[in-house]
C-alpha cells in the first residue's frame, strides 16, 4: 500500500485546483469596429475605448469569474468595411450610421447562418441634421433650388446621399436635372476648397469641418428633410447569444460615455480632438448643449420607421437585400443595461428632442481660447463681448449662434445676421435672412460688421 | 466535337507552363494598371501599405462560419494587401483611395490571363486573313475588358453602405446612374466575358483540329 505523505495532500489539492482553474479559464475576445471620423459614433467607439468604460462594466462574477477579456478596437473610415469584417467574424460589434446599419442587417440576413442584432443607438438628430449640402465659400449659390443643372457630389450609399436624393426631390429637382458625382468625403472636401465642384453633400462632421476651415458654406441642412439621422450599435447574434452580459455591459458603457460628454462638453471635445484629430470647435457643434446630436441609446419607434424609409431608398437605388426589422432590432440588451444602471428606459425612450423647440432661448456662446466657453443671453451682449475681445486682441476659438427657423447650432462667422433696430437675428441661409429683413425692416449684415457696431468710438 | 476538345486539351497540356505564365502576368499586370490609373486620377502616389494575414483569416472564417454555403462569398472579400493614399488633412488621416489585392479576384484574373494565352496559342497555329485576325483580336479584347472591369478592386470611403465592383469604375469617372444601373449585372458581365473567350478558344481549337488553312499570314489574336 502506498502512503501519501501528509504534507503531500495539500500540494496535490493545490495542483488539482490550479489545473481545474486553467481548464475553466477562458479568454473572450471582444472586437469592436468604430469610426473616429464620424462624430455620431463616438459614444460607442472612441470615448469607450479611451476611457476604458467597457472594462468597467464587463462581468467578472458567476459564469465570468475565471474569464479574461481580450478587447480590440479597429478604426474604419466608413461602415461598409465594418460589415465585411463582422461577416468574417473578425469583429463582434460594429458602430455605424443608419444607411450602413441597414446594409449590415440585410447582408447578414442574406446569409444562411449568420445574423446581427441592432442593440442600441448612440445618438440622433430628430430632423436629420448632421447631413448637409455645402458649396464653395465664394459660390453665388445660396439655395438648393439653384442646384438645377449643376454638378453635385456625394458619397453614394451614405446617409448624405439618401438625404440629397430626398432633398432634391422635395425641391422639385429631378435626378436628370443635375449631374450627380460619386466622391468620398475627403475628395469632396478638397474639391469644394478648390472650387472644382458646384456642391457636395456629406455626413457628420464633414460639412462643419468645411465651414470651420472657411472653405465651404452650408446651403441646406439635413433637418429640412425631416427624416431622423441616427447611428447605432450592431452585434453578431452568435456572440450575443453566447455572451449576453457582455453586450449589456457594452450598452452600459455607451450610456456612461454620453453622461461623460454631457457632464462637461468642452472637456469632452478637447479630449476627443486629441483622440480623433477632428477640430474641437467642430465637435462642440455636435456635443454641446443645443448641439446637432442628442446622445441617447434608446431605440424609439420613430427610429424603426426612419430605418424602414432608408431601407426603401437603398432597395430602390442599390438593390440592397430585404431586411426583417422585427428579427433584427431588439431592445433586450439596452433595457437590461438601463435596469442595471438604475435608469428609467421607458421615460428616456419617450423623449425625442426637437432642436427647433429645445434650442429656443439657449444662450449664444463664445469659446475664448483662454477663458473657455462664455455664454450670453442676447445677441447685443454677445456682440459687445466679441468687440471687447477683439479690442484686447484675445484669441477666440469659435462662436456659436442658432438658426432662428430650425434651432440649428451654427458658427457665428457662417451665420447670416439681420439687424432690426437694436435686435439681431441669425439664420442658416441667406434667403430666409433676406425675407426676414424685408418683413421686419431689417438689414442683412456680415458678422464682422455686427461686431464693429459695438466697438467703442474714439472721442 | 470530340476532336475539338481533344485539341484543346492537348494544347493546354503541352503549353501549361506558358498558360500559367500568361495567367500570372495578367493578374499582376491588372494590379499595376489599376494602381497607375489611381495615381493618374488622383495625382498622388500611395503613401501607405498594409498586409493582411489572408491564410489565417480564411482559416478563421472556415472555423467560425456555421454554414458551408456562407463561407465562399465571405472569403471572396478577404484582402491580402491594401495600398493607398492616406490624407492627413482630416482627423488622424483618412484613406482617400486604395487598391486592394484580393486573392479571389487574382484567381479570376489568373483564369482570364490563361484563357487569353490559350486563345493566342491556338491562333498562332492557325493562319487567317487580316479581317479574321482583327475579329479574333476584337473578341479577345471584348472578353478581357468584360472580365477585368468586374474585378476592379479600387476603393474609397464612398462605399459607405454597399461596396461593390462598380466603385472602382466610379472612381475613374463612371457616372452614378450608370454605375448603379450596371451594379447587379456584375456576374452576367463577367460570365459574358468568359463566354466570349471560351467560345473563341473552342472556335480556334475547332479550326485547328480540322486542319483548316485560312487565308493570309500566320497571326494571333
Amino acid at each position: 500500500m502506498t502512503m501519501i505523505p501528509k504534507f503531500g495532500l495539500p500540494i496535490l489539492a493545490l495542483g488539482l485546483t490550479s489545473l481545474a482553474a486553467s481548464v475553466s479559464a477562458e479568454t473572450i475576445p471582444i472586437a469592436i469596429g468604430h469610426q473616429s471620423m464620424c462624430t455620431d459614433t463616438y459614444t460607442a467607439g472612441i470615448v469607450i475605448k479611451e476611457l476604458g468604460l467597457l472594462e468597467k462594466y464587463l462581468p467578472t462574477d458567476g459564469d465570468y469569474a475565471d474569464v479574461e477579456y481580450d478587447i480590440s478596437w479597429a478604426d474604419y473610415s466608413s461602415g461598409g468595411p465594418i460589415t465585411n469584417q463582422m461577416l468574417a467574424n473578425k469583429l463582434n460589434f460594429g458602430v455605424m450610421g443608419d444607411y450602413p446599419l441597414i446594409v449590415n442587417g440585410a447582408k447578414f440576413q442574406e446569409t444562411e447562418s449568420l445574423r446581427t442584432l441592432y442593440v442600441a443607438g448612440t445618438g440622433y438628430n430628430l430632423k436629420g441634421s448632421g447631413n448637409a449640402i455645402v458649396v464653395p465659400v465664394d459660390s453665388d449659390i445660396y439655395s438648393i433650388t439653384e442646384l438645377e443643372g449643376m454638378e453635385v457630389s456625394t458619397p453614394v450609399g451614405s446617409a448624405a446621399w439618401g438625404m440629397l436624393l430626398k432633398a432634391m426631390a422635395d425641391n422639385g429637382i429631378a435626378t436628370d436635372q443635375y449631374v450627380l458625382k460619386n466622391q468620398s468625403p475627403a475628395v469632396g472636401a478638397a474639391n469644394i476648397a478648390a472650387g472644382k465642384i458646384d456642391a457636395h453633400s456629406d455626413f457628420c462632421p464633414w460639412s462643419e469641418i468645411m465651414e470651420f476651415r472657411e472653405t465651404g458654406r452650408k446651403i441646406y441642412d439635413g433637418s429640412e428633410t425631416g427624416v431622423p439621422y441616427l447611428h447605432g450599435v450592431v452585434v453578431r447574434e452568435d456572440f450575443a447569444q453566447e455572451y449576453p452580459e457582455v453586450v449589456t455591459a457594452f450598452v452600459m458603457a455607451v450610456y456612461e460615455a454620453g453622461d461623460w460628454i454631457r457632464e462637461d462638453p468642452m472637456r469632452a471635445v478637447t479630449m476627443m480632438e486629441g483622440w480623433t484629430g477632428v477640430e474641437k470647435e467642430v465637435l462642440y457643434l455636435y456635443f454641446s448643449v443645443g448641439g446637432h446630436l442628442t446622445l441617447d441609446p434608446t431605440i424609439k419607434p420613430e427610429w424603426t420607421e426612419a430605418l424602414k424609409f432608408n431601407h426603401g431608398v437603398l432597395v430602390q437605388e442599390v438593390s440592397v437585400p430585404p431586411l426583417d426589422f422585427d428579427a433584427w432590432i431588439t431592445e433586450d440588451y439596452v433595457k437590461a443595461a438601463y435596469e442595471a444602471l438604475g435608469e428609467d428606459y421607458e421615460a428616456e425612450k419617450a423623449i425625442a428632442v426637437d432642436p427647433a423647440v429645445a434650442n429656443a432661448g439657449l444662450p449664444l456662446e463664445i469659446w475664448h481660447a483662454r477663458e473657455g466657453i462664455l455664454t450670453f443671453d442676447d445677441a447685443p451682449s454677445f456682440l459687445a463681448a466679441m468687440a471687447e475681445i477683439q479690442m484686447e486682441a484675445s484669441k477666440v476659438n469659435a462662436t456659436y449662434v442658432y438658426d432662428v427657423d430650425t434651432g440649428l447650432k451654427l458658427f457665428g462667422k457662417t451665420a447670416f445676421w439681420v439687424q432690426s433696430g437694436d435686435d439681431f437675428t441669425t439664420f442658416l441661409r441667406k434667403g430666409e435672412a433676406e425675407e426676414f429683413a424685408a418683413a421686419n425692416g431689417g438689414t442683412l449684415i456680415e458678422f464682422e460688421d455686427a461686431i464693429l457696431g459695438f466697438m467703442p468710438t474714439e472721442g | 466535337m470530340n476532336r475539338t476538345l481533344s485539341t484543346l486539351w492537348q494544347t493546354m497540356r503541352t503549353d501549361w507552363r506558358a498558360l500559367a505564365l500568361w495567367g500570372l502576368s495578367f493578374a499582376i499586370l491588372a494590379q499595376v494598371l489599376m494602381m497607375i490609373a489611381l495615381m493618374v486620377r488622383f495625382q498622388d502616389v500611395p503613401n501607405y501599405v498594409e498586409f493582411y494575414d489572408w491564410f489565417g483569416n480564411v482559416f478563421w472564417i472556415i472555423q467560425s462560419t456555421p454554414s458551408w454555403g456562407d463561407i465562399p462569398p465571405i472569403i471572396a472579400e478577404e484582402w491580402l494587401i491594401e495600398i493607398g493614399f492616406m490624407n492627413y488633412d482630416y482627423g488622424m488621416g483618412i484613406s482617400e483611395w486604395s487598391l486592394n489585392v484580393i486573392p479571389s479576384r487574382m484567381v479570376v484574373l489568373f483564369g482570364l490571363g490563361a484563357l487569353v494565352g490559350l486563345c493566342r496559342t491556338l491562333a498562332r497555329s492557325n493562319t487567317c486573313s487580316l479581317e479574321e485576325r482583327r475579329g479574333l483580336t476584337a473578341a479577345t479584347g471584348v472578353g478581357t475588358v468584360l472580365v477585368s472591369m468586374t474585378n476592379a478592386t479600387m476603393s474609397w470611403v464612398v462605399c459607405c453602405a454597399a461596396p461593390s465592383w462598380v466603385v472602382g469604375l466610379a472612381m475613374l469617372g463612371l457616372g452614378v446612374s450608370t454605375s448603379l444601373a450596371i451594379q447587379d449585372l456584375g456576374p452576367l458581365i463577367s460570365g459574358s466575358g468568359f463566354a466570349v473567350l471560351g467560345t473563341l478558344a473552342l472556335y480556334l481549337s475547332w479550326t485547328k483540329s480540322r486542319g483548316l488553312r485560312m487565308n493570309g499570314v500566320a497571326s494571333h489574336a
